[in-house]
Formats: C-alpha cells, structure tokens, sequence
C-alpha cells in the first residue's frame, strides 16, 4: 500500500511541475514578442538615427529618403477606429440591451449562434465583402471615386466589432442584479427609464470593458480594411479619401521592404508600436475594471 | 410622454437586433450567390494557376487543414494543461496575475504583429523561410489564451461538490482532475476547441509573411514536409485580390470566400452538435 | 421517540479518535474553540446544535478537509489509533482513507454505478477487475443497494432516486475500508422514507465502523446514536451518552436547546 501512495503522491509532483511549466511558457512567449519586436522596432532609430518624433509626426511618408514619417497611418488607424466606434458601439450596446432585456427567449437562443458565426467570419471574407458589396455601393451612391476609403473602412470595421461589444454588453446587463430592475420598476419608471438610468450606469465598468475590446479589435485589425481602405499613404481629405492605417501600411509593403531596409525598419517600428498600444488597452480595461470593485 | 419615448426605444432596440440577423443572413446569400457558379470539383482540387484562367484552389485547402491540425497539436497541450494550472491549482499572488496578464495582452497582439514576430524568429532567425510550421507555431501564440480561456471555464462549470467527494475518499488533486474533473469538463471543452478551430482555419495576417503566399509547385504541393511554404486559402484569398494577374480572378475570389464561409459554418454546426452528444454522454453513463 | 441502543459499558469502550483543544479560524474568526472529545469505536456519536454553532466545521476537522480550503487555520490535536492527524509529515490522503466522509448532498460522480463505487480503490492503485467487482458487491451490500442495483451496474449514477443516490455515496467511501465514517447531515437532503433507509442502515454500519455524524435533527440523534455532543457557537458544551444527555443534560443551555427553545 505504502508504495502505491508514493507512486501517486510523484505523479501529483510531476503533474504540478508540468502544469506550471506550461503556464509560465505563456510569460516567456510574451516576454520574447516584446523582446524581439522591441529590437527589430527600434532599429529604425538606433541604427538608421531616425529621431522617433520624426516618425511619429511627420506626414511625408518616404522611406526611400530616409524620411519615414508615420503620421499618416497612425491617423489613419485611430480613423478609422474612432468611426467604427461611433456606428458599431451604441449599435452592440443596443442589441446587447436587446438581447438581455427585451428578447423573448426564442429569439435569444437563436442570436446566440447567429453572432457566433458573425465572429467566426474570417476578416478575409469581411474584406472581400467590403470589395464586392460595399465599395460599389459607395462608389454609385456617395458619389466617391473608387469606392475605396475612409469611410468604407470604418463601415467594415464597424460590423466586425459588433459581435464582441454584443456579446460583452450582453454579459454585462445581466450581471446586474435582478433586484436593482425590480426596484426601479416598483417605484413606476418605465422599462426604458429602468434601463437608461438603473442598468446602463451599474453596467457601466463592463460596458466600458466592452468598447475597449471592440478598440482593440479594431485597432488590430489588418486584411478586411486593406481591401477596402484604398492604401494611399496620404492624409484623407474627406471621409472618401484613400488613405491608409498601421496594420494595412504593413501588410501591403512588407512583402517588397528589402531586409535592413529603411522600409523595412520602419515597418517594424509600426509594429511594435501597434505592441504597445495592445498592452496600453490591457491596462485600460484592468484600470476600468478595478474601478468596478 | 413617457409612454411614448418607451415605445420609440423599444422599436429602436428590435430594428437593431432584426437588423444585425438580417445583415448575417445577407451576407450569407452574398457570398453563396456571388461564389456558387466557381465551385466545381475541377476548382476544389486543382492547382492555383499563375497567368492564365482556370485556377484551383486544391492545394490551398489541403494547406489550411495541414497548418491547422499542425497549430491544434502544438496549441492543445500547452493551454489545456496552463488553464488547469490556473483553474486548479494557482494561488492568487505576483505570479497568477502575471499570466493572466501575459495572457490578455497575447490576446489581444494584433494578428499581423505576430506574424511580423514570426517572420522574425521563424522566417529569418531559426531559417526556415516560409513554412507551415513556421505558420503554424505563430498561430500556436495567438490563440494560447483563447484555448486557456475556454479550459478554465469548461473547468468552472464542474461542480465543486465532485472535487469534494473526490479528495475525501482519498485521491490526490491530480488524480481528481484527472478522473472526475476533466472528464466532465469534456463537452464543454470539445465545444470550444472546435469553434477554435473555425477561428484558426480563417485566420490570414498572421500566415502572409510566415507560412507564405504560394505552394510549392508539383509533387509537392500536398506533402507532409512541415518546412515547405503552405499558401492557405484565407491568405489566397487576400493574394488573389492584390496581386493576381489571372484574368478570372473575381471568380476565384468569389469560389475561395464561399469555401471559407462554408467551412466556418461547418466548424460551427460541428461544434455545437459535438457539445450536446458528449453532454448526453456524459449524464447517461 | 426511541432513545439509542445502550452504549457497552464504560470499561470495554476504546476511543477510536481523541480530539483535543481543537481550535478551527476562519482568517481572524474563530469558529471552533477548544473543543475536546472522544469519539468511541463501533459506536455512532451524533453533533448537534443550532445552525452556525460549528458542527460541520468540527467534523471536517476530523479528516483535515479544511486543508483545501486555504485561509483556514487549525490547531490542536486529533490523534487516530495513537497517531496526531495534524502532526507534520503526516499525509492528508493517507488519512482519507482510514477517515472517510458522506456529504449532505448526494454527489456521485457522472459515472456508472459501478465505476462510482470503485473509485476509491481504482485511485489507490486496485486494478484487477475480479478484485474491484467483489468489493463493488461487498460495498453495494454493505450500504443496502446491491438488490437494488445489481442488475444495472453500467448505468449512470446521476439516474438514482436521492436516497439512493445517497446510499451509493455511502457504498463509495466503504468501498476504501475506512475505519471511520464522518457523515454530515448525511438525510437532511432526503425524504423520510429515504431517510428511515439511512438511519437503518447507519444502525448496521456501526458493527463494523466507527460513526461520526453530524444533524440538525435531535431526533434523529435520539434515534440512532450513543454518544451526542452539543456545540453551542462555536464551543462544545455538553457530551455524553444520548440518554444521558437527553433525559438528563447538565448543561442550561443543553436542556434549553433539547427542549425546543432555540432551533
């Protein structure tokens, strides 16, 4: 019996040891991608001596002059992210408002996979709807040349970022208590009033988390704008404006950036920028949340 | 008044639900209408073609499976086993908030900035050029916390009470986790390693400057040789649309997306009639 | 109401556990203070008390379930056959399986009714499929549900009635030949003619096992049980042989409690 129990009592140790290895091979893989992106980010100023307010503010984009200044895609991402705020977050907090208020059950159950699938679309086919369906709307209807541009961008960005702000807002509204709607309702406020004034502020910590994660997928997003944003690196002069974003900027150019290139550091100075900003909303949303408790 | 502003907001809140259902369900028929007539069994096998019309997209198919199972074997282990060392076993201190935050932030790399780490390490650094492995390993990174995500809720959901009776009649935690928790923990994990799955398979900036945007021609196109560059059918998908010089490249474009929405909603259904047969499984025997 | 069997004489009890000045926190609260007492063998002890006087909390101290639990401080002494529980170096799991424990809710596994009862000796290494069916019928036998399911063995556990449910709980912790049994309010999630089942049935365990149990029912304790032990808030306030205590209880708060005062 005695060495039964020791055989388990080792196989919990290696079990254990194994088990953390694998969790702390999460903060290695993390600490590398900083490491190396930081490195390879960088070169751009240490070994080109581009000054980095150069790169972060200027709008002539010319790498082969030694001048890459990133101004245009930075403006170009936070464009495009900040109009697909505007339209997809009150559209995803609304329906998560839906889906957790108003929908009979039937209809819940049967959005839950629909906006399943919504997420599992591949930005790839996002773009290719965008190309086929959306730019030539724009282009006839709005007058814009191309079709390609600011606004058609947004307008994709903006259906991809519903499902995440959807599902979050959801989770949410139903994490307030029962007891705070009732309350409301007891004293003769109306379901909207109860929603407006009652559940929206109490949910407001998750809300928040939701719009910073629908920021965050919008900022990161790459293939679906590239289709659509036209790839002009030049400042948009309206919202029909070709123009261009961090993430489309280096998926078009990478592929002709010869290594140790200007281009090519510059490049990988926008990634590791894009790096910083993913962690920067990472501590935004722990901020948002530990206001919460 | 009221009354009125009630109604409004209720109609506003229903044309935004109907809405969103409405937008899926036309996008659906988009991409069926547009790709139908490109799908033969001539364009689900044949090569991609370099000039002239009459491509195929075999290879690229075969592609995103091989990097997918490849990405499956690498990611399963780690995120299975680090999310029961969260669920199960880590104390709240430095060092749990520290994954966790390593985790979150992983999770939130946008795709092309992994690939760009990928091209580094795996491309350049290690020499492997373009591969599948190379690809494969990068996806491995973006979706470790997504696959440690699902494990530590698929563990959530399994009653205390079972850990309770396990320990008490004198197992140790690993032969509970083993024996009682895991096993219950099945459905819920399966459910998510597919819907996983659908996500891998549709990924694309994170494959373009790792596993590349071309197959290797002739014989090879269909190995298991790990280190050959392995277009995927997202990535050619992309390719097509801004590089292409074939002449029918919208219609291969079209064929292409229709595939991939295909195989996403199949993933889906896949996952969904998985959960509910090992949750009958799971309570009948 | 039915007082218990008559305990055997004073001189021929052994005390298969001896607790001694156990201590239990919560963080800063203390929920067990200096709780002494001697748990007699073959004999079942009841613990009774108003909700929140710590009974459950004591009983787990018995076989250190408290160690899952983190933020949890015991101190004192419970010595089985000689041997301090909570001495260091001492192995918890090993402990388990002399001391064994049944929930107040049915909790078996979402597995067969077989695989359920062996469990406990498929993790301490019993692999022989002849071996783990005997002590299945053994075990089965013993909790009063072989004739009852004998016949489906491979079916799921989860389709038991709750008393049933419970007895299988029960075969499951007798299947490791524990030496103690800690049963915590073991009926009270049961219906009374399941319940009666148990009680019967703990009648018949205690030939072969020591019995711990713990009940918010002092009839229940009346009925089947030799010894009982009153907690009042955390402290033990009266022990004794059952018609001691019930006829004759020492303590104020003892009659006040027996005599319906307080629940």
């Amino acid at each position: 019996m005695i060495s039964v129990r020791t055989r388990a009592h080792a196989q919990e140790a290696v079990a254990r040891a194994l088990l953390f290895a694998a969790s702390a091979f999460v903060v290695v893989a993390m600490g590398a991608i900083v490491l190396y992106l930081a490195i390879e980010g960088t070169r751009l100023f240490f070994h080109d001596h581009v000054s980095p307010l150069t790169f972060l503010f200027s709008p002539a984009f010319a790498p082969d002059e030694g001048h890459p200044g990133a101004l245009v895609f930075i403006l170009g991402s936070l464009a495009i992210t900040g109009f697909a705020i505007v339209i997809g977050a009150p559209l995803g907090i609304a329906v998560g408002v839906f889906l957790s208020q108003l929908a009979p059950k039937r209809l819940a159950e049967f959005m839950k996979p629909a906006i399943e699938i919504l997420v599992g679309i591949p930005s790839v086919v996002y773009g290719w709807l965008g190309l086929t369906l959306l730019a030539p709307l724009v282009r006839e209807h709005l007058g814009s040349l191309t079709g390609f541009g600011l606004i058609t961008a947004a307008i994709v960005l903006s259906i991809m970022i519903l499902p995440t702000v959807i599902s979050l807002s959801e989770d949410a509204l139903r994490s307030v208590p029962d007891t705070l709607r009732e309350g409301s309702m007891a004293l003769g406020a109306t379901r909207w009033q109860t929603i407006f004034n009652v559940l929206l502020p109490s949910a407001r910590s998750g809300l928040t988390v939701a719009v910073i994660l629908g920021i965050a997928r919008a900022i990161g997003e790459t293939l679906a704008v590239q289709m659509v944003i036209g790839n002009a690196a030049v400042l948009p002069k309206n919202l029909f404006s070709p123009t261009a974003a961090l993430t489309t900027e280096i998926v078009t150019d990478m592929g002709s950036a010869s290594t140790g290139s200007i281009l090519y550091h510059s490049l990988f100075s926008m990634a590791f920028l894009l790096l910083l900003i993913a962690m920067g909303l990472i501590l935004a949303i722990r901020l948002a949340a530990r206001r919460a408790s | 008044m009221r009354r009125i502003a009630d109604r409004i907001a209720t109609f506003l809140l229903w044309t935004a639900a109907i809405g969103v259902l409405v937008l899926l369900a036309f996008f659906i028929g988009y991409i069926v209408y547009l790709g139908w007539h490109a799908i033969s069994w001539h364009f689900l096998t044949s090569p991609p073609s370099e000039v002239d019309a009459g491509g195929g997209i075999g290879p690229e198919i075969y592609n995103s499976f091989y990097i997918l199972i490849l990405t499956l074997i690498f990611t399963a282990p780690i995120a299975i086993a680090g999310g029961i060392y969260l669920q199960e076993y880590a104390r709240p201190g430095w060092f749990t908030n520290t994954v966790q935050f390593c985790a979150e932030s992983l999770a939130t790399i946008p795709s092309i900035v992994m690939g760009l780490f990928g091209l580094i390490v795996f491309v350049n650094l290690l020499g492997w050029r373009f591969s599948a492995i190379g690809g494969a390993l990068t996806l491995t990174l973006l979706n470790l916390p997504a696959l440690m995500r699902v494990t530590q809720e698929a563990l959530a959901s399994v009653p205390d009470s079972y850990r309770e009776a396990s320990m008490a009649i004198g197992a140790t935690k690993w032969q509970t986790i083993r024996k009682v928790v895991l096993p219950s923990a099945i459905a819920q994990l399966t459910t998510g390693i597919v819907l996983i799955a659908g996500r891998i398979f549709g990924e694309t900036a994170a494959l373009v400057y790792t596993a590349g945007t071309s197959v290797s021609a002739g014989r090879s196109a269909y190995d298991l040789n790990p280190f050959h560059n392995a277009e995927t059918l997202s990535v050619h998908l992309w390719y097509t649309h801004s590089e292409s010089l074939v002449p029918d490249a919208s219609a291969i474009g079209n064929g292409s997306a229709l595939v991939l929405l295909a195989m996403v909603l199949l993933f889906n259904i896949a996952a969904r009639v998985i959960g509910r047969t090992l949750t009958k499984r799971l309570t009948a025997t | 109401m039915l007082l218990g069997q008559q305990p055997k004489a004073d001189l021929d009890i052994n005390a298969k556990l001896m607790v001694t000045d156990l201590d239990v926190y919560y963080g800063a609260f203390q929920a067990i203070k200096r709780a002494s007492l001697d748990v007699a063998e073959n004999c079942v002890t009841a613990l009774i008390g108003p909700s929140g006087c710590g009974k459950s909390t004591f009983i787990r101290a018995l076989n250190r379930m408290h160690d899952l639990q983190a933020d949890v401080r015991v101190e004192g002494e419970v010595v089985l056959d000689g041997e301090d529980i909570y001495a260091p170096g001492v192995d918890p799991v090993a402990i388990r399986h002399r001391i064994g424990m049944v929930f107040q809710r049915p909790n078996p596994f979402p597995k067969s009714i077989f695989e359920n009862v062996v469990y406990g000796p498929r993790t301490h290494g019993q692999g022989n499929r002849k071996k783990l069916q005997e002590i299945a019928e053994r075990s089965l036998r013993q909790a009063a549900l072989w004739d009852e399911v004998k016949d489906r063995l491979d079916k799921s556990a989860l389709e038991l009635s709750g008393g049933q449910q419970q007895r299988l709980c029960i075969a499951r912790c007798l299947a490791v030949d524990p030496e103690v049994l800690l049963m915590d309010e073991p009926a009270s999630a049961l219906d009374p003619i399941a319940t009666s089942k148990i009680e019967d049935l703990i009648g018949e365990l205690k030939k072969d096992y020591t019995v711990v149990i713990v009940t918010h029912s002092m009839q229940q304790a009346a009925r089947i049980s030799d010894f009982t032990a009153f907690f009042l808030m955390g402290e033990l306030i009266e022990k004794g042989a059952t018609r001691a205590i019930f006829t004759q209880p020492k303590d104020k708060r003892t009659e006040d409690y027996i005599t319906g005062r307080y629940g």
